[in-house]
């Protein structure tokens, strides 16, 4: 016979009130099924249920509120025990009969002992760091045991308290690694995290017939990759349209004469975007062979900080793998950044309304719409979809 | 870096500014003849005729006319030869130097420098191991530098001798012969700067002079059990650098302040008072002082050992707030 206990869903949440029981007496319920819903601080979760079994015992009904931890219900785990009597449940709550995992990991959290209080005046020793990291984390100290002397709470306490918090969150169920953040991993979260949250990013969206540019790939001697040409493409468009080749720290936008491309690469160790300068400047050999150069320097972890500085617009380019649009993030101080999805082909209406079959990819284009207008994007991409369009392709 | 000690710095930056500005002079008891009772002055001997004088014996008379020739344009250099001296001529110093440019609202500069030796030796008993810094922080109107290196001394010296306010310059006994780089061209050192002499992330000793060296041992020996001191050196304390002091608590969320002179009403007093003003929020145990206790330093060498603070009770210290006092 399994408990089933009141779960504890917030830091603070000290009862649960039961909206809605899903399973009545004697019904059958497999494990994770929801059994029940609580409700606490205007949040309304299920509670799965922690057994096979049948529903042996409801203790506390629907309109009822229960105390964390409290015995709410009893699944019996085979018929013969659905018969048997229900025993009172013990007092202190045995580590093997916790009922799920939400309500595991939350009982870890209740005080063990008694905080250190001093007389009647109900006052928790804890040191001023101790006081400000509880505050600030929205930690109730009274749950907390102080390991200074006398039981003062220390900033170790607190962040003892916090880490349990996070392995909670962290740690859904069963097996689970916990693994620190690479370096690399997180100066990329970091640059990404603060882009996505000081720009106003909106990705604009077309679809562009890649036919004319492939004819002219294939039409090379030279083996140059696609990424390559849009480079060129893109060196193209950004000296005719200077508003996007630029960088903007949020009060001043510096222009550039010269046309600086960052490459997005995907490397085992994650994304980096190394430069390619004075695109406009290079021959399409000697952009596909800089982009060559670099990317093999990224994957083997060789770039310098020179080589991923000083861009001015990013290309991004999905195109080898399996997504069609997608909204990428500004890569930091810059203004926009192109993603390029995968080419199909498909049938389109041509001139003269006939059908062909053509290759076609979707280009999106992410802005940051403090400085770039809608319609500066829609005129960006309807630049490279006429550059890239045009029959023949010249670059 | 070629090397010096505390001792060549204190007279190169003498003899720099003295080359530099003729109405610096110097005097006090045994500098001219002798160099100093520590040869800080040997550098001069011989040098800048009539410049360096030698005086009787009197502290009142010193200190007294070192104001007098300030006041007619002079910027006088006057040695105390033992900080425990400095009571004999306290009148002139706290009632007049200290009061000058206060009493005239400021109408009057005041250029002077006092300087000398100040800590224990090996066992000058209580009349010749003397720290008193902390009164003439506690007193208004007179700066007060405790440089603890030989750059530090040369350049808070050199600043000293350019200074518009009297100055008063401890020179810790021991610290004379202490060798340490010194950069062979010219520099000065502002007032009012602190140098993180070590850092660390665990524990803040906030500290100056020989302690200095003290701390910075301690902290070796703490980084053995995998304890990080910081060791923050005020090198000056009227003004001190709370910035700094500040910014490392906020780092290390605990402080111990660590100085020779005694631990009751010492100065560390004071950093504490503001450090928990500033910076209470992030303070993770209650400050600790270090200092010597509330006796006059005996003339037997294992009391005075007992007496006056070492690294091993700076260690004590950290650990103390470490395990939250």
């Amino acid at each position: 016979m399994v408990e089933v206990r009141m779960p504890k869903f917030g830091l603070s949440m000290e009862k649960g009130f039961i909206t809605r029981w899903y399973k009545s007496k004697g019904d059958r319920v497999e494990k994770g099924e929801p059994l029940l819903e609580v409700e606490s601080e205007k949040i309304t979760n299920d509670v799965p249920s922690p057994a096979t079994g049948f529903v042996k015992e409801i203790l506390v009904e629907e309109g009822s509120e229960a105390e964390v931890g409290k015995v709410i219900a009893y699944i019996a785990e085979s018929e013969e025990e659905l018969k048997e009597e229900v025993k009172k449940a013990p007092e202190k709550q045995p580590e093997e009969s916790v009922p799920t995992e939400s309500v595991q990991k939350e009982v870890k959290e209740q005080p063990l002992e008694t905080p250190v209080r001093s007389g009647q005046t109900g006052f928790i020793k804890a040191s001023p760091l101790a006081k400000r990291l509880a505050r600030e984390h929205g930690i109730d100290l009274s749950t907390i045991k102080g390991s200074g002397p006398n039981g003062r709470i220390v900033e170790k306490d607190v962040l003892n308290a916090l880490s349990k918090v996070a392995e909670g969150a962290a740690v859904p169920e069963g097996k689970a690694q916990v693994e620190k953040l690479s370096p690399i991993r997180r100066t990329i979260a970091e640059n990404l995290s603060e882009m996505y949250r000081k720009t106003v990013l909106v990705t604009n969206m077309t679809e562009v017939d890649m036919s004319s540019l492939l004819a002219f790939k294939k039409s090379l001697t030279e083996k140059v990759s696609v990424t390559a040409i849009l480079v060129k493409v893109l060196a193209q468009v950004l000296k005719a349209l200077p508003k996007f080749n630029v960088n903007f720290d949020g009060e001043t936008i510096t222009r550039f004469e010269s046309v600086n491309i960052g490459v997005a690469v995907s490397t085992k160790n994650g994304l980096i975007v190394p430069v390619v300068k004075d695109a406009d400047k290079l021959t399409l050999s000697q952009v596909n062979a800089e982009i060559k150069r670099l990317s093999s320097r990224a994957r083997s972890g060789e770039l310098t900080g020179e080589e991923t500085k000083g861009s001015h617009f990013t290309l991004t380019n999905l195109g080898m793998m399996r997504t069609d649009m997608f909204t990428p993030v500004l890569n930091k101080n810059e203004v926009a950044i192109l993603g390029v999805g995968r080419t199909v082909k498909k049938v389109v209406v041509i001139e003269d309304d006939k059908f062909a079959v053509r290759d076609m990819a979707y280009f999106s284009l992410s802005y940051d719409h403090r400085v770039i207008d809608g319609a500066d994007a829609a005129e960006f991409l309807g630049e490279v979809a006429r550059i890239i369009e045009s029959v023949p392709f010249v670059i | 870096m070629r090397e010096i000690t505390f001792s060549e710095a204190l007279g190169e930056a003498m003899y720099e500014e003295m080359s530099r500005d003729p109405t610096i002079f110097t005097y006090g008891e045994d500098i001219a003849k002798q160099g100093g009772i520590f040869g800080a002055y040997k550098s001069l001997l011989g040098k800048f005729q009539g410049r360096v004088i030698d005086t009787p014996i009197s502290e009142e008379v010193i200190f007294g006319s070192a104001l007098g020739a300030a006041l007619a344009g002079m910027r006088p250099v006057a040695e105390f030869h033992f900080a425990d001296f400095l009571f004999t001529g306290m009148t002139a110093i706290a009632n007049q130097i200290m009061k000058f440019r206060y009493m005239t609202g400021g109408q009057a500069k005041l250029h002077l420098v006092l300087r000398g030796p100040d800590g224990i030796s090996k066992s000058a008993a209580a009349q010749h191991s003397e720290s008193i810094e902390t009164i003439f922080m506690h007193i208004p109107g007179i700066k007060v530098i405790v440089p603890s290196t030989p750059y530090d001394m040369k350049g808070l010296f050199k600043t000293a001798l350019k200074s518009e306010d009297p100055v008063i310059c401890f020179e810790h006994k021991m610290l004379y012969g202490l060798k340490g780089p010194v950069p062979d061209e010219e520099y000065y050192i502002p007032f009012g700067k602190a140098d993180v002499k070590r850092e660390g992330k665990d524990v803040t000793v906030v500290t100056t002079s020989r302690m200095v060296h003290e701390s910075l041992k301690a902290a070796a020996n703490l980084e053995k059990e995998g304890i990080s001191v910081e060791v923050v050196d005020l090198r000056t304390l009227v003004p001190w650098d709370r910035e700094t002091v500040i910014n490392s608590v906020k780092k290390t969320h605990r402080l111990v302040v660590a100085h020779e002179t005694w631990k009751r009403s010492g100065w560390s007093s004071e950093i504490a008072f503001i450090v928990q003003r500033e910076a209470f929020d992030y303070l993770d145990a209650p400050i600790e002082k270090v200092g010597a206790y509330n006796v006059h330093i005996p003339f037997s060498p294992p009391l005075q050992d007992f007496v006056v603070p070492d690294y091993k009770d700076v260690e004590k210290a950290v650990k103390n707030v470490l395990g939250g006092i």
